[in-house]
């Protein structure tokens, strides 16, 4: 602790040249005197003459009372510097702790009778370390979990220290030793006697172990490895190891995913280890929602890894998964480590889709739709919904075979047109093609997943003339004339087919209803309006930084993120995309919202530890880094040096006061 | 200099206050000091019962009725005042005198110089003008002349003598209405007084005496031209015991000197003694040359001061 922590030299001596210049400016303003008005000016006078012969002995007090100023100002500046009592101790260490708050330091083998975490036993190891610094040391805390955290700066002060040590709570997520390791000795360059000391219990990947440095990188084909590797040349680490049992089940992989083919069911994977030494038994559990889906007992041989899959589980209304441990009566069923007992999943949401059919009779289209097993149909005519367009009203997608509507059903209904004419195409008409062949698509676009067109006929085609600035893309070319087109119009979605579907008196338009493409565009299409993704991934490991879409975010940049605890953080959105940080397992939700606070778009994500690493709480009593075995720290050298400025501050009160005494006493003026 | 530029336009901001207080005088003589005048002339009448009003003998020889002495006949005497007995016994032309009946004279003299502006909660001159104006009711009541006159560095305005209580208002609209302000130079006004005012009488001069140039060649101007002095000290409580301390540059009101000074207790001590010690020498000055004096401060009701001059005896005979 400092009067004013790290000030440089040379701002410290204008600080110092600006306060003298204060000071005897404000003695200045001091002796400036308040003007009173008297009746009769000659009887002062007449007093004063007696006072007069002592004039000079007044001057001088004057002068005594600005010197007592000046002093009083030294001292604070004195005290500023941090002067130190006795001989600099030339082994005085700059000590960074490595405070392991992962996950595994939550197991519960802190002490024998198992009512102490691990962390609590690193919290005693690392307060034992901090209270025997000598005085010339310091140190500083930094937490190391999914991500490094300066708890502190250096700082030779032992209580604030150990109150910093005592607020340290563990997360949920595995350690990132390689990038505490850096942010340490970024934070100990130039400081002289470089000391990290790593508290844990060891639970680390053996890549990161490994990716460290002793030396300086020497050229060869291993240069860029030891460039990418952490450089601890010239610092000392030690290792404080913490952890006593081993004995732990956890739930090392959980995971769920609909079928392509059918979407209402859905299978899941669960991975199962026994890190303990001695044969374990569990029940494992499998829940969605509040229901039981499957409860089985298993038995795990010592460092056995079990994998289970469920497969054709049917949908149900709740898509939150929860998969548990628990242990059974009887032997093998000491867990130490909770954490990793339960596990979370979500099925991607699925909800029927009312679809509402504008068409006279095509059967193609018609029977391509009843096929899709996930939409509930309707059927009018063109002329049925000119005459009462409001008939469009609650259905999520509404199709136009061949017929371009003056009036548009209101969003957030989604529209698939086939053949749109005249001004009222929901794309600007660009003009049209005969005998068109697709020369081009954008795979990439969800509508056109697995599909190809390339041999499609067509005997005719109006093309389109996409405004990317009103969200318009195209999706299929002819050549570089667009004939399918997507737009985008907030929350609502549209696709515009160029050319006609088959019809009576039309059957020779397109081939496309023939072709096996035809009915996975429309699945295609009807997953896109509905924002099914078969391929989005909605469980992640806690700790890693995962950038998730958000569907049918353009303008957002920000998103929040309501935690399993219920708090509210914010994450930017960049093209979309939102960053989620997992630091607790559970479920999260992430909602992006429009200027206005209206919800633009959400996504439900659940977030396990699933990292086999710290599930192995076997602690390690011995931590090697990039293959040098890391010893104890020692006790560190007891240096006599005292600090002085809280003395010099008091001495500059004491005189402080003293002037203010006798200024009111009139001794000074 | 911004702290002595600020302290300075602190100083003029209550100067100006100061002096528009003391110019505000529309109040000064309300219904309710003028049934305390009215009091006062009640309470005058029961101290000095059986004094003959409005008739003071002097040595002046005149057409009075009572006989006073006889002289020797000179040339152009009036023929009728020859004691003609006199002439048959001793065979002597003299000439009887008798001593004349006149009226008595009271000038007000109040003092409207800038020291006299002080004084809280009533300014020095509010509280001279009401036992001024008290003053001229008793005396105005008793059928004696009275005439105020206002001075500071000159005689300032002139309210000529006359008599009767009805002539009081006149004297209120004079004294709310007269110029006031200016340095103290008590020689210079008195010289300039008598030398404006023939005949002879009660001088009532009601000051606070601060003149740098000394009070004695004023008063003694007085006496030397037959005046009788009356000489009333009005004093602030808090310029006898002013309650300052720190370093303060003292400026005077009426010079506008400015001296630096650090008060301390001992000085404040010091200087209240220098005050007394200057009050004491007014004393002094006029007990010895027997001139009536009083000395009051603003704390003092005006009609308790005027019932102290009235039971001392000095103010009417």
């Amino acid at each position: 602790m400092s009067l004013l922590g790290p000030i440089p030299l040379g701002i410290f001596v204008y600080i110092a040249i600006g306060a003298a210049l204060l000071a005897v400016g404000a003695y200045i303003i001091k002796m400036r005197r308040r003007r009173f008005e008297v009746p009769f000016s000659q009887l002062w006078r007449r007093v004063l003459e007696q006072k007069d012969a002592n004039s000079l002995w007044k001057q001088l007090k004057r002068l005594i009372s600005l010197l007592l100023i000046l002093i009083i100002l030294g001292i604070v500046l004195f005290a500023a510097l941090d002067p130190t009592l006795g001989a600099v101790d030339r082994k005085a260490r700059s000590v960074v702790v490595l405070f392991d708050a992962s996950a595994s330091m939550k197991a519960t083998d802190g002490s024998e009778d198992g009512k102490q975490t691990r962390l609590d036993a690193a919290k005693a190891r690392t307060k034992r370390l901090i209270d025997s610094m000598g005085g010339g040391d310091v140190a500083m805390i930094m937490k190391v979990d999914g991500q490094a955290t300066p708890m502190s700066r250096f700082s030779s002060d032992g209580p604030m220290l150990n109150k910093i040590v005592d607020g340290i709570s563990a997360s949920d997520t595995p350690a990132d030793l390689t990038r505490a390791l850096g942010a340490a000795a970024d934070a100990l360059r130039d400081r002289k006697n470089p000391l990290i000391v790593i508290v844990s219990d060891g639970a680390f990947p053996e890549a990161q172990l490994g990716l460290v440095r002793w030396d300086e990188p020497k050229a060869g084909p291993n240069i860029e490895k030891d460039l990418a590797a952490v450089d601890l040349s010239k610092i000392d680490v030690r290792y404080l190891p913490v952890g006593r049992r081993s004995d732990n089940v956890g739930i090392v992989a959980f995971n769920v995913r609909r079928y392509i083919a059918n979407k209402a069911a859905y299978e899941v994977y669960i991975e199962v280890q026994n890190f303990g030494q001695e044969p374990a038994h569990r029940q494992l559990a499998l829940y969605n929602g509040d229901t039981a889906v499957d409860i089985k007992r298993i038995d795990l041989a010592p460092g056995q890894r079990l994998k289970q899959i469920y497969p054709k589980l049917p949908g149900s209304a709740d898509n939150k998964l929860r998969a548990s441990l628990r242990p059974v009566e009887g032997a093998g069923g000491s867990d130490a480590f909770a954490l990793d007992d339960q596990a979370f999943a979500l099925l991607p949401e699925r909800k029927k889709q009312k679809v509402l059919l504008v068409t006279d009779d095509n059967l193609y289209l018609e029977g391509a739709i009843l096929v899709y097993d996930n939409v509930d149909p309707s059927k009018i005519t063109p002329a049925e919904y000119d005459a009462r367009p409001q008939i469009a009203d609650g259905f999520d997608v509404v199709i136009f075979d061949d017929h371009t509507p003056a009036v548009m059903p209101p969003p957030p209904a989604s529209l698939l047109y086939f053949h749109p004419t005249g001004e009222h195409s929901p794309v600007k008409i660009r003009g049209s093609l005969a005998n068109p062949r697709i020369t081009e698509s954008d795979e990439g676009h969800p509508v056109m997943r697995w599909v190809t067109l390339s041999d499609v006929y067509m005997d005719s085609t109006n093309t389109f003339a996409p405004d990317h600035k009103k969200g318009e893309t195209a999706v299929a070319y002819s050549v570089r004339d667009t004939v399918i087109a997507a737009k985008r119009d907030g929350r609502r979605k549209i696709l515009a087919f160029g050319f006609s579907l088959p019809s009576p008196g039309r059957e020779s338009a397109t081939d496309l209803p023939l072709r096996v493409a035809f009915p996975m565009l429309l699945v295609n299409t009807l997953d896109w309006f509905a924002g099914d993704q078969t391929d989005l991934l909605t469980t992640y490991p806690t700790g890693v930084r995962e950038r998730i879409p958000l569907d049918g975010v353009v303008n957002a940049t920000e998103a929040e993120v309501k935690g399993p605890d219920g708090s509210i953080t914010k994450t930017p959105v960049i093209d979309g995309l939102a960053t989620f940080y997992g630091a607790r397992v559970g479920y999260y939700d992430v909602i992006a919202k429009d200027a206005k606070g209206t919800p633009i778009a959400q996504i439900a994500l659940a977030a396990n530890l699933a990292s086999p690493t710290e599930s192995d709480i076997a602690p390690s009593t011995e931590l090697s880094l990039g293959g040098k075995k890391l010893d104890a720290p020692e006790a560190f050298s007891i240096t006599r040096s005292r600090k002085l400025w809280i003395y010099l501050v008091l001495f500059a009160l004491a005189l402080i006061v003293m002037e203010w005494i006798t200024y009111h006493r009139r001794i000074t003026v | 200099m911004a702290t002595a530029s600020a302290s300075l336009t602190q100083i003029k901001a209550s100067a100006a206050a100061r002096d528009k207080r003391v110019a505000d005088r529309s109040e000064l003589f309300d219904e309710r000091f003028l049934k305390t005048l009215e009091h006062l002339h009640m309470v005058s009448r029961k101290v000095f019962a059986g004094n003959i009003r409005a008739e003071r003998r002097t040595r002046k020889v005149g057409s009075g009725i009572e006989f006073a002495d006889h002289r020797t006949y000179a040339r152009g005497d009036d023929f009728r005042y020859i004691d003609w007995n006199l002439y048959g016994r001793l065979d002597k032309l003299l000439l009887r005198l008798f001593e004349e009946e006149e009226d008595l004279h009271i000038y007000i003299l109040v003092d409207v110089s800038d020291s006299m502006a002080i004084g809280s909660p009533l300014p020095k001159l509010h509280y001279a003008m009401q036992v001024g104006a008290a003053l001229t009711y008793v005396g105005l009541a008793n059928l004696d002349r009275v005439a105020i006159i206002p001075f500071a560095d000159r005689v300032i305005d002139r309210l000529p003598p006359s008599r009767g209580k009805n002539r009081i208002f006149r004297v209120f609209d004079f004294l709310r209405n007269c110029d006031i302000g200016g340095k103290t130079e008590l020689a210079e006004c008195m010289k300039a007084f008598v030398t404006q005012n023939k005949r002879r009488g009660l001088a009532v001069v009601i000051s606070d005496f601060y003149d740098p140039d000394g009070f004695e060649q004023g008063i003694n101007t007085l006496r030397y031209n037959k005046f009788e002095p009356f000489v009333l000290q009005v004093y602030d409580k808090r310029e006898a015991e002013p309650n300052l301390h720190g370093d303060l540059a003292l400026v005077d009101c009426e010079t506008g000197d400015t001296r630096e000074v650090t008060v301390s207790k001992s000085l404040l001590e010091q200087y209240t003694k220098a005050h007394e010690s200057y009050c004491k020498e007014l004393e002094a000055y006029c007990t010895k040359y027997a001139m009536p004096f009083f000395r009051t401060h603003t704390s003092i009701p005006f009609d308790e001061l005027v019932l102290k001059i009235f039971r001392s005896g000095g103010f009417l005979r």
